[in-house]
């Protein structure tokens, strides 16, 4: 904040350059606030990649699934009239019937891909409506639209979180349907669900979907189930599948992963009920929820999302910005969200804020002392703000009351304090 | 926010998504009419000596000949490369990983999800607090939840212009009001006088003056002369003095007041700490990662930091705590080294008058004006 010299100092001499620095930009801080409020709508709005990315990859995959079908038919079509055409000793009848299921494979191929451009085409709008969204917001609507910015950010922490009730509640009440992704993660659901009850199979599935692009990521994840899926033919006791298994499935990833491998091979040397450190560990039910993890995490990076939910990242930034030593005392502000245990325990690991500039509340009024409100000194050398010691003195007859010392002193004892 | 611009990426993926999809549909029409073409001959031709397998060779020429890979192959590369095009633009004009202002430190859900579930319940959301004490198996806030609820009922009652259940809290928090300051009750009444005033009968409105607003005419008797007044104006209030109290903005404003008194009762900010923090955190954000990408370059511990090296400037609905901060030395003023008010009205830190001071050995002149002080006439400030 800045407050201007009293004039009847006479000309300032000039601060130190620090200071100098700092006024200027606390001058271009102060300056227009209209306009920084819409510069700040700007930069927060860069915050919403994920917002655009995760409806457009949905919407990609649709597309690559699609072409695939139509490329793999075709030419499945085309060399079955190949088929037809090669054989020696194809009668008339048999000729007409293998040529007309060809032709109904392909009406059938294009009923399908009728059904999945409607879905192409509901996932553009989809798209279409984020758009939207993001362009709706201006400095009229703008308590509304960081409403609507909460609710879409606490479903997507319960999304993550695996709570579909509520995060489909909240969605359907606030009508925030297409701005919220539910049914991406239904798709992440239903591999979870079924690694919950010790079932790789959905998982091992979407490994295959997306086998190009978790390659390129150089994913561990179809190995990890791998591995799980081993640990449980030997807790079975189930040792010649157990091997064939490790034959077919592990032994093309010792090349990257031979110290892994060689660790689960040793298991068959021991019962699960090892109390060997090394290998009783990999029989704890704890992996099952390793392997949740990690799937949570391949999955958002599959779909451009941060691997934190959305939530955690919002408020460890403004607890951190909020921190001050002050929060932390009795008389803390119940306004300010450290005052709620709760959130100081969250903050707790989180570095303080830091200050440039002072920037004083008065104790009466909460609001800002600044240049419009300046901070007056009582004899005692407590601050309030003029606006609140103006009140207190009309409702008085000119008396101040401090109120945390309980002085009283007239309001022409004060002296004016100019804070830079 | 260049919305225009990212909105012509997308179009033009649409359209080659469109332009794609025909493609193919026209692909397999053009192999389905060959098939089907073949077939018809199959039929028309009656004679034994029809040739079979020419039919089918020509078939099988054809449909290699014309290639349906490569029919589809252009059309899904100028697919593809709009689809990259698209990504680009996004990463461009967004920041493409907001995490990396984050700090992977233990942020413990349980304590998250309480939150939520207060969240919940404050904004009157009671279904979804309690789907998420469920599902999330949080410990149940009954305490919380029933405060929230009464508060709840007591806006939508006064929504509807019904008075009684804010009534009787006001009634049962009479004293604990008394103590604040508080005249709710009063402005209760009075709302509830004007309604009848402008929907009843003068009869009414004087009884009601006389069993509701009388007992509490002495907390301010102008006010109670002026309620009393309006009895004279009834019929045309809206041209009488008294117009400005037929105002409807007077229950929401009312209401207001009431939440804002409820909350601080129940010990509760008014505001819900979780949006307020939320908001801080979208205001702090863009620093932050602007931040986290320089010390990344310097390679500077971010986790290990116990303050922020820049300041995050927020908006001052963010500011619940005075800081001063010293304008010589730029230090945060603190119990050891508080804020000094010079004699000509400047304000500087302890330390920093001891140095301008050499130690108090002498008077000094204020940095920000000609004004000479000593010491002894600096005095000690409490925001
Ligand atoms: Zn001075």
């Amino acid at each position: 904040m800045e407050i201007d010299p009293p004039a009847s100092n006479g000309n300032p001499s000039a601060p130190a350059g620090s200071a100098a620095v700092a006024a200027v930009a606390s001058a271009a801080a102060a300056a227009a606030p209209a306009a920084s409020k819409m510069t700040q709508l700007t930069e927060s709005l860069k915050l919403e990649h994920q917002f655009l990315r995760v409806p457009f990859e949905h919407y990609k995959k649709s597309i690559r699934a699609n072409h695939r079908v139509v490329e793999k038919e075709v030419s499945s079509v085309i060399s079955g009239v190949g088929e037809v055409a090669d054989s020696a000793d194809v009668s008339r009848d048999e000729a007409v019937d293998r040529l007309s299921s060809l032709v109904s494979r392909l009406q059938g191929l294009k009923r399908k891909l009728e059904e999945e451009s409607r879905t192409e085409h509901l996932q553009a709008q989809r798209c279409r409506a984020r758009l939207d969204h993001l362009e709706s917001a201006d400095s009229e609507n703008l308590s509304d639209w960081n409403n609507t910015r909460l609710k879409r950010i606490l479903v997507d922490y319960m999304l993550r979180m695996s709570y579909y009730d509520t995060a489909v509640k909240l969605a359907e009440t606030s009508n925030i349907q297409d701005l919220v992704d539910l049914d991406v993660f239904q798709e992440a659901k239903r591999v979870i669900d079924a690694l919950q009850n010790k079932e790789v199979g959905p998982a091992l599935a979407w490994c295959a979907e997306n086998k190009a692009r978790l390659k390129k990521s150089k994913s561990v994840f179809e190995f990890q189930l791998r591995l799980q899926e081993f640990i449980e033919l030997v807790r079975a006791e189930n040792y010649t599948r157990a091997i064939a298994y490790a034959r077919k499935y592990l032994a093309p990833w010792g090349a990257t992963h031979m110290k892994e491998v060689q660790r689960v091979m040793a298991t068959l040397a021991f019962k699960s009920s090892t109390e060997c450190a090394t290998y009783k560990v990999l029989f704890e039910p704890k992996q099952w929820e390793l392997l949740v993890d990690l799937f949570k995490q391949e999955f958002c990076r599959l779909y451009g999302m941060t691997v934190e939910p959305l939530l955690n990242i919002y408020l460890q930034a403004g607890l951190s910005a909020l921190k001050t030593p002050y929060c932390y005392e009795d008389d803390c502000s119940k306004e300010d969200p450290l005052s709620q245990e709760s959130f100081r325990k969250l903050a707790m690991p989180l570095p303080y804020s830091k200050q440039h500039h002072s920037k004083l509340v008065c104790y009466i009024t909460k609001e800002l002392m600044d240049t419009e409100n300046p901070p007056l000194v009582l004899p005692n050398g407590y601050v309030y703000s003029t606006k609140a010691l103006e009140e207190m003195a009309k409702q008085n007859d000119g008396k101040i009351t401090c109120p945390r010392s309980g002085l009283v002193c007239n309001y022409t004892d004060l002296v004016k304090a100019y804070i830079s | 926010m260049e919305v225009s611009t990212i909105r012509d990426g997308f179009d033009r993926v649409v359209k080659k998504q469109k332009l794609s999809n025909s493609k193919s549909q026209e692909v397999i029409d053009h192999v389905g009419c060959e098939i089907r073409d073949a077939l018809a001959k199959f039929h028309s031709v009656e004679d034994q000596a029809f040739n079979q397998k020419s039919i089918l060779s020509d078939l099988k020429n054809k449909l290699n000949a014309c290639g349906p890979h490569s029919m589809l192959e252009g059309v899904q590369k100028e697919l593809n490369a709009n689809i990259g095009k698209y990504m680009k633009l996004l990463e461009k004009y967004f920041n493409p990983d907001i995490s990396k202002a984050y700090r992977n430190v233990d942020f413990d859900f349980h304590t998250v999800n309480k939150i939520l579930v207060g969240h919940f319940y404050r904004q009157g959301l009671f279904e979804i607090g309690d789907c998420l004490v469920n599902e999330a198996r949080n410990p149940e806030a009954t305490e919380l939840r029933s405060h929230f609820w009464e508060m709840h009922h007591i806006v939508e009652a006064l929504r509807a212009k019904d008075i009684d259940p804010a009534l009787k809290w006001v009634l049962a928090k009479r004293e604990k009001l008394a103590v604040c300051g508080s005249n709710l009750e009063l402005k209760l009444h009075r709302l509830q006088f004007m309604e009848i005033l402008q929907r009843g009968t003068r009869v009414d409105a004087l009884n009601y003056a006389r069993t509701c607003l009388a007992p509490l005419a002495s907390q301010k008797l102008d006010e109670f002369q002026k309620l009393m007044a309006c009895l004279l104006w009834q019929d045309r209030l809206d041209s009488s003095p008294y117009a400005e109290l037929t105002d409807p903005t007077h229950w929401a404003k009312f209401t207001k007041e009431l939440t804002q008194q409820f909350c601080s009762l129940l010990g509760q900010p008014y505001e819900s700490p979780l949006t307020v923090a939320v908001a801080a955190g979208s205001e702090g954000l863009p620093t932050l990662l602007k931040l986290a990408n320089v010390m990344a370059a310097k390679k500077t511990e971010w986790q290990a930091m116990k303050h922020l090296p820049v300041p995050v400037e927020l908006g001052k609905e963010f500011q619940f705590h005075s800081i001063f901060v010293c304008p010589v030395s730029r230090d945060q003023a603190s119990e050891e080294n508080p804020p000094m008010l010079l004699p000509c009205g400047h304000v500087l830190c302890k330390q920093s008058i001891m140095k301008l001071s050499k130690s108090s050995t002498r008077t000094f002149k204020c940095p920000y004006c000609p004004a000479e002080a000593a010491v002894t006439q600096c005095r000690q400030l409490y925001f």
